[in-house]
């Protein structure tokens, strides 16, 4: 167990995170030709991933496409059986998320990211808590968690009434804040969201965009997995669409279109069945989403059908 | 894991190590134990030369009772002697009892004794055992039942009996309020040792029920009720354990009252000596036991009924106090009184 | 009018609000409620009004020798519900603490009187070998993945056995020989069953340990690591595993802590009983998990406190010992100790629900 006993960045500016520069050096974290094989079943397969600081990449997919067999690997809950997993450059396997969490990998998961009943502060530090004193009467420093627990969520733009109300009490949205600001604190360099704006509504899920935002901000890598491309397309520097376990798009978002990603997505005659339905249904067109240029968050477009196209 | 992994590879050669250093290093107490304690040996009464055969013992015995304990060494003392092969078997809950006899009767063994706590949920499998000419006989429980169940004879103490004659002997002693404990809220047998006390006392009788599983519980219980009421002169429990309990409870009330048990154990026959307990009321209860088996074995070899077949064969109550006490403590420490 | 044209990410970071800013959603809620809401406040009140009720009803409740009885008999309860409080909070059950109390008696008993040791020698083993039943309870628990409540009826069955059968098997008889006179006793009944004065009333040191042991919980609950993770593995296992608490060690210790409950009043019994009966302690175990109820901790984990317990255990005590100092009916024991109990559950209930609706 390691002791964060750091004292909290001061606030105001970003916290240069660890060792890496920018941009243009080694990607944080990068997989090359990487799969998984449980048994005779094939999860992934081939897959090439790099993760730079300061930027969003996203990772796409149906339900069942590989994206949790991506996460475990990175997060350490699991190895994978081929290819290559660099961090900094260097190979590694780990053997526990504990090592990921070493290495500045922290995973924020979309129903466990939590515990409910505690109060805020304490899920902050949870894990990684502050104290003080020697050891038969080391006890936690309050005083300190919820001033760092308070600062670091005003950082993130988090502001709550009472650090000591349980976090269950706070909607879905605020509660993945609260995780991504806890994972920032702790000197994550790469932050890996899965699917945080699955179980929500249109406006928590814009919350929860604008901390994707502020994490990059910040200088922090971010791996964001989702199966909505609109999501993605408004954090995303880059995109990797997954299917069947393997890479089916990797672009830059300078090489992509929203409609383009939602393509392949979807998958393209699966797609083209769908829009020729809704034609003759009527009264929706992908043609006539709102304008997002000058559109901030809370994201107020409506989700359109074919993002919904899974259970 | 790590840490767990390593201490158990540790953990057998620590014990190893700590158990030769206690013996080693000087630990032993000086005094008591059993090295104080191993004196003399059981005695045995030769063996019958009569044909193997096969009889049950089957109570509603508790896991852990001390008094069946000693039932129990009674009935092996007899089977020992008669060539018999002892099967015993006990369970509280009366349902269980009767199954346990009909196992015996599909056994088809020679002869049956059982206890008679709940009688009506045996008589099925009584008439059963008739049916396929099994004897039974009952002990312990169900005085007043066995004639009606057609057991053939039976052994124990009449619970109302051994009541009435606690009352009486507390008023040659002068009591004047007692307080009967209950361990067991429910039990017949210890209803009627209470109600008897209460009828043969000429003074006041109250009960007092405590959780017989939770000794500090029933230590306390019983020093409430002494505080409650300064009045009582007499604690009388109706188990051995508990009356050792009720003097700790006398005393941490600061209360005068004496104790006074029934039933009898190894250690309360020290504090009968010692004058902290004045009296037990026994029912002998490994004479219980030896002579369920032991009739059986008369009755299969020589046709024989004890108590003529009509009446039960009262092993209690037999008073032990301070007079007669070092003869039965010799015998309680081998726990077979 | 498609959404190539952006040259960047549309979101971006928010301005940080400055210090001292609500989200404005919730009214603070007035101290004494907020107060009210705490678990453990609204069992305090439910034995206050217990032992109200036996102030008024039973008049010898009143002198403080019997105040020290019902301290004495909460404090046997309270001591076990303490360490099965927090295992509770840590989301598991123990249902062998019952019997695990008499097989800690059982060994250090028999252990000193077989071998003729010094009684302290039996008392250590009898520590190690509870510590250790806790230690396996904890290991199958997490090992099998099993609920506690099916691995610890096994071993509250297992034990239950054994301390029968290795009873009779090494003494000859269901209960242990009297080890009173032995060495080292009268030391080892000061420390665990010896009683002292207080202004003339004797206080039995159980209610010393008792109210030690609970607020070194307390403390260990809300100010350490350790009690942080306690909170975690029962409140979300999978979470706090995935945010770096040792979810194992922290199960398997919470089951030894139930272990160094059931040593130390085993020896209790033992040297303040001198003999252990093989076949006590059985249902015992439900007594510790409804003091622990009682005191505000959740059946399903992830809430509770220790000092809940505490009064938890003192409702038990006192509705036990009222109910003989107000010299009632005793046919009806049990039916007013449920009723007593009930009753105080709701009023616990009932403050809880006042205090944090909204």
């Amino acid at each position: 167990m390691t002791d964060h006993d750091t004292p909290a960045p001061t606030a105001g500016e970003a916290p240069a995170p660890a060792p890496t520069a920018g941009d243009g050096a080694a990607p944080l974290v990068e997989l090359r030709g990487a799969g998984k094989s449980y048994g005779n079943i094939r999860a992934l397969h081939g897959v090439d991933l790099t993760v730079h600081a300061g930027k969003v990449t996203c990772v796409l997919g149906d339900n069942g496409a590989g994206k949790s067999t991506l996460i475990k690997i990175i997060s350490g809950l699991h190895r994978h059986t081929e290819g290559d997993f660099l961090v900094d450059g260097a190979p590694v396997r780990f053997a526990s998320p504990r090592e990921a969490l070493d290495r500045g990998i922290a995973t924020v998961y979309q129903d466990l990211a939590t515990v409910p009943l505690m109060p805020v502060w304490r899920n902050f530090f949870l894990g990684s808590e502050l104290t003080r004193g020697p050891w038969p009467v080391r006890r936690l420093d309050i005083a300190r968690m919820k001033a760092t627990a308070d600062q670091e969520l005003r950082r993130m733009g988090i502001v709550l009434d009472d650090l000591e109300q349980p976090i269950g009490t706070l909607s879905g949205g605020q509660r993945q804040s609260v995780a991504i600001a806890r994972a920032v604190h702790f000197g994550a360099r790469v932050l890996i969201l899965d699917e945080p704006t699955a179980a929500l509504g249109v406006k928590q899920s814009g919350v929860v965009l604008k901390y994707i935002a502020a994490a990059r901000d910040r200088g922090l890598g971010v791996i964001f997995i989702t199966h909505n491309p609109h999501h993605a397309y408004l954090v995303g520097d880059h995109f990797s669409v997954l299917r069947l376990g393997t890479l089916e798009l990797s672009a830059d978002r300078a090489d992509v279109s929203l409609p383009q990603l939602t393509d392949h997505m979807a998958g393209g005659a699966e797609l083209a069945a769908l829009k020729h339905e809704l034609a003759q249904v009527g009264g929706v067109d992908v043609d006539l989403l709102p304008e997002e240029k000058d559109l901030t968050a809370p994201l107020a477009a409506p989700a359109a059908p074919p993002s919904e196209g899974n259970p | 894991m790590d840490r767990f992994s390593r201490s158990r590879r540790f953990a057998p050669l620590v014990a190893v190590a700590a158990a030769a250093a206690l013996t080693l290093a000087g630990c032993s107490s000086s005094s008591g134990g059993k090295k104080a304690d191993e004196k003399g040996s059981g005695a045995s009464a030769g063996k019958a030369t009569t044909p193997r055969m096969t009889v049950a013992l089957i109570t509603h015995q508790a896991p852990g009772d001390t008094f069946w304990d000693i039932v129990h060494k009674g009935a092996e003392a007899a089977a020992a002697k008669d060539n018999v092969k002892l099967v015993y078997s006990a369970d509280p809950n009366a349902g269980n009892q009767a199954n346990f006899v009909q196992n015996a009767i599909d056994q088809k063994v020679d002869g049956i004794a059982i206890t008679l706590a709940k009688p009506d949920a045996m008589k099925d499998v009584v008439a059963k055992a008739k049916a396929a000419n099994i004897p039974v006989v009952g002990l312990n429980s169900g005085v007043s039942d066995w004639k009606r169940l057609g057991l053939m004879e039976f052994f124990g103490q009449d619970e109302t009996v051994a009541g009435e004659a606690f009352g009486k002997k507390l008023n040659e002693l002068g009591a004047k309020k007692t307080v009967c404990v209950v361990q067991e809220q429910g039990n017949v047998g210890l209803t009627q040792r209470c109600d008897g006390l209460k009828k043969a006392f000429s003074g006041t009788t109250e009960v007092l029920y405590v959780n017989g599983t939770d000794m500090p519980s029933v230590k306390a219980t019983i020093t409430a009720k002494l505080k409650q009421d300064t009045a009582i002169d007499y604690v009388a429990t109706l188990g051995a354990p508990y009356a050792l309990t009720a003097v700790q409870s006398v005393a941490d009330a600061g209360s005068k009252a004496k104790v006074a048990t029934f039933d009898l154990n190894k250690d309360l026959t020290g504090a009968i000596s010692k004058g902290t307990i004045q009296f037990a009321v026994d029912q002998q209860p490994w004479l219980q036991g030896y002579l369920a088996v032991d009739s059986l074995w008369l009755y299969k070899n020589n046709g024989n009924y004890m108590g003529g077949g009509e009446q039960p064969v009262l092993t209690g109550p037999a008073f032990v106090d301070k007079t007669n006490v070092d003869a039965v403590a010799q015998y309680a420490a081998k726990g077979t009184r | 009018m498609s959404m190539t044209e952006h040259a960047g990410p549309a979101v971006t970071t928010p301005p940080a609000p400055g210090p001292g800013g609500t989200d404005g959603r919730t009214a603070p809620r007035p101290p004494l409620l907020r107060l009210l809401a705490r678990p453990e406040v609204g069992v305090l009140l439910g034995a206050l009004a217990v032992l109200v009720f036996f102030l008024i009803a039973a008049p010898s409740v009143r002198q403080g020798g019997s105040m020290a009885t019902v301290l004495y008999q909460s404090s046997t309860i309270g001591i076990m519900a303490l360490p099965v409080a927090l295992l509770m909070i840590g989301g598991e059950f123990d249902l062998s603490s019952g019997v695990a109390v008499v097989t800690s008696a059982l060994t250090a008993s028999m252990l000193s009187y077989q071998l003729t040791l010094n009684v302290w020698a039996g008392v250590i083993v009898a520590l190690v070998l509870s510590l250790a039943i806790g230690a396996f309870n904890g290991w199958m628990v997490i090992r099998t993945g099993l609920p506690s409540f099916l691995v610890t009826l096994g071993t509250f069955l297992i034990l239950q056995g054994a301390n029968l059968a290795v009873t009779k098997l090494v003494t000859g008889n269901v209960a242990t020989d009297d080890i009173s006179d032995m060495d080292g006793f009268d030391q080892a009944r000061k420390v665990f069953a010896s009683s002292f004065d207080v202004g003339g009333v004797q206080v039995k040191i159980t209610v010393v340990w008792w109210l030690v042991l609970a607020a070194l919980a307390t403390w260990v609950l809300l100010r350490t690591k350790y009690g942080n993770w306690v909170f975690a593995v029962g409140g979300n296992k999978e979470s706090a595993r995935a945010v770096g608490v040792p979810v194992t060690f922290t199960k398997i210790t919470l089951f030894m802590a139930v272990g160094f409950g059931a040593w130390f009043i085993g020896m209790h019994n033992l040297f303040s009983f001198n003999t252990v009966q093989s076949g006590e302690g059985v249902g015992q175990e439900l007594i510790y998990i409804s003091a622990a109820v009682i005191g505000g901790c959740l059946l399903t984990g992830g809430q509770g406190s220790a000092i809940g317990p505490v009064f938890g255990a003192f409702m038990f005590g006192m509705v036990n010992q009222g109910i003989v100092y107000a010299g009632w009916n005793p046919d009806w024991f049990k039916a007013f100790l449920g009723v007593m109990l009930l009753g105080a559950v709701l009023i616990n209930l009932w403050v809880q629900r006042t205090a944090t609706r909204r």
